[in-house]
């Protein structure tokens, strides 16, 4: 899945004053790469992440993906989008706390109405590709920071979406458990041709990228 | 994974806050079932009074109040009234004397409905008062003209009492023997001594030739109103109230209690809806992560309805059913308090005096009025905004 944006701006009201969150973003991702956005905390890497994952509109400027205009979509248009050619991987994992590991991997493709063997099939098998073979039964609460993690790159994974958008992903974790996170990412797009967009300021995530953008104060700049 | 089962987690994830909403809706079903079975019951058994008389005009003491077919008050008529009634007035097929015995009277504490009764009829005329009756199982014999002690008894009594046919039971100092158990599903006839009318004036009104009620059925192609106007112009002491008149003296007050009762169902609704309503807004707005990661995940709108609609109507269907459980037992308990009569006889009639058909329908209410409640939190949990949800948490 290829995406691309056009002076991509997004502004947010506080009281009498606007802050510009992402201002005039244009740049493309490309299939299967891997790409890092870099930068501060309150730099807008969160909020470009919304964008480019159709969880937030922009006040201005377009987002492309495969070349469709994704401001002429339909609330049902996007959401399927995001169900079907999207997973999300977010800071604090998000997993709900009344499912099992097992159900959480299975909930995207629940939604996606896919039969029940076949839920059940492949979250096992993606709970067991990141290393969570024996922790299927165990709640959120049950499990480590770093399991918790893996459980939700199983569900980014479940419907075997085009991009994966991660929020940063390492941010929680320990040096070793983010190490390996990293590793997961990358196997997962040179393995599978995923798209990876990562915001992180994570040095090591940086290392295994195609390709890096820095955002400061809302601009996007190409590293390398 | 099953909808359901997520939900019933997302509901007892907060077991203490589930439980009391649920006991809350439990005990709004519980007043519900409760007040409402027991004024059904004592509505219906009103209406059945009427069928004791039914096609008749009722003649009364000018100063007693009638409820439906039953007389309160002391103030009697002469038996012979039934005799100068069928010899003077042409419409008249038939006049029957009736001594009807309620342990109620003016100036004493009523209650909703009376007890026990007694009712003396002149043997020959039975079948037009008590109508086709027969005995229990088809053992003993109904009393006869000759019979100075015979009575039978309604099957409640005989229940309670352990009275059966061949004992001797007391009534006003008087022994009488059983002769039968009524058969019958009328409420009142359950509750009934009947005998002949000269052993109850002897019980009642030493010997005294009184009753009560004169029973009179008009010839063929008279109508009711033509009879109890003729009746009135030849007795001036005397109130003749035809069947439509002895329902519409009663149907005011029975409107008033189906009025009451639905009001008192409203409000008892509406609080549940505003306490269901209230504890889910307060849940989903605790789960605003939640729905904004199905939403990140591209759950349909459809599907966060359902979430938080199928939440509510859990609510419902337990509360419901602990409601509908205790309200039939609470029924049953207002049941024997009114009347006297011990709680365990009640239970083989537990569907009489809470019908499955009204279960059903409060039941179906409860839920129905639940998932209302989850409507409001339903729309808030697909109307968070994903990003903002998602950055305020962190």
């Amino acid at each position: 899945m290829k995406v691309k944006t056009v002076d991509l701006t997004r502004t947010f009201s506080v009281g009498p004053s606007k802050i510009t969150a992402v201002n005039k973003v244009n740049f493309e991702v490309d299939k299967a790469t891997f790409t890092a956005i870099v930068g501060p905390s309150g730099s807008g890497k969160s909020t470009l992440l919304n964008l480019l994952g159709l969880n937030d509109y922009p006040t201005y400027g377009k987002i492309f993906i495969d070349n469709t205009d994704t401001s002429l979509l339909s609330g049902r248009e996007r959401r399927k989008i995001r169900l079907f050619h999207m997973g999300f991987v977010f800071q604090t994992f998000n997993l709900l706390p009344t499912l099992n590991a097992l159900e959480n991997a299975e909930l995207p493709m629940s939604l996606a109405r896919k039969s029940a063997r076949e839920q059940r099939e492949k979250a096992v098998r993606l709970l067991k590709t990141v290393g969570l073979g024996d922790r299927l039964y165990h709640r959120p609460k049950e499990l480590s920071i770093g399991e918790m993690q893996r459980v939700a790159i199983a569900r980014a994974l479940a419907n075997d979406p085009e991009v994966i958008i991660a929020d940063e992903p390492t941010g929680e974790l320990d040096s070793k458990t983010a190490k390996e996170i990293i590793g997961l990412l990358f196997d997962i797009n040179r393995n599978r041709k995923t798209t990876v967009i990562v915001a992180t300021h994570d040095e090591k995530m940086v290392e295994v990228t195609d390709t890096i953008y820095t955002i400061r104060d809302g601009k996007l700049r190409l590293e390398h | 994974m099953r909808l359901l089962t997520f939900c019933f987690r997302n509901l007892f994830r907060r077991k203490i806050r589930t439980a009391l909403c649920i006991i809350g809706v439990a005990l709004a079903t519980t007043f519900v079932i409760a007040v409402g079975s027991t004024t059904m019951r004592y509505t219906t058994v009103i209406k059945e009074m009427n069928v004791l008389f039914n096609g008749q005009v009722m003649v009364v003491s000018n100063d007693t109040i009638v409820i439906q077919a039953i007389p309160i008050g002391r103030y009697t008529l002469q038996e012979s009234l039934a005799e100068d009634i069928k010899e003077n007035i042409t419409e008249v097929e038939k006049a029957v004397p009736v001594l009807f015995i309620t342990p109620i009277g003016l100036g004493e504490i009523i209650q909703p409905v009376p007890v026990n009764f007694s009712m003396g009829i002149p043997v020959e005329n039975w079948h037009l008062i008590i109508g086709p009756t027969p005995l229990k199982g088809g053992v003993g014999h109904f009393p006869t003209n000759e019979s100075s002690n015979e009575v039978v008894i309604g099957a409640s009594l005989a229940d309670q009492y352990n009275w059966a046919v061949g004992k001797e039971i007391t009534v006003n100092g008087h022994r009488l023997n059983v002769t039968g158990v009524l058969d019958t599903k009328l409420a009142l006839l359950n509750r009934c001594i009947v005998m002949p009318l000269r052993l109850a004036q002897k019980i009642y009104y030493s010997k005294s030739k009184r009753a009560n009620i004169i029973s009179v059925k008009p010839v063929q192609g008279c109508s009711q109103e033509e009879l109890a106007n003729a009746i009135e112009q030849q007795v001036e002491y005397a109130n003749a109230l035809t069947e439509d008149e002895r329902y519409d003296m009663i149907q005011p007050v029975l409107a008033q209690v189906e009025i009451w009762n639905l009001g008192i169902q409203t409000v008892i609704f509406i609080m549940s809806l505003i306490l269901v309503m209230t504890v889910t807004i307060m849940s989903v707005s605790e789960r605003r992560r939640d729905f904004a990661t199905l939403d990140a995940m591209g759950a349909p709108l459809s599907y966060v309805f359902r979430v938080v609609l199928l939440e509510t109507s859990l609510i419902g269907v337990l509360g419901g059913v602990l409601g509908i459980a205790f309200g039939s037992l609470a029924a049953l308990v207002l049941a024997s308090l009114y009347t006297n009569i011990p709680l365990a006889q009640f239970f083989p009639s537990i569907f009489e005096i809470v019908p499955p058909l009204y279960m059903l329908e409060i039941f179906a209410s409860v839920v129905a009025v639940c998932c209302v409640g989850g409507i409001i939190p339903a729309i808030n949990a697909t109307r968070m905004r994903i990003a903002e949800v998602l950055r305020a948490e962190y």
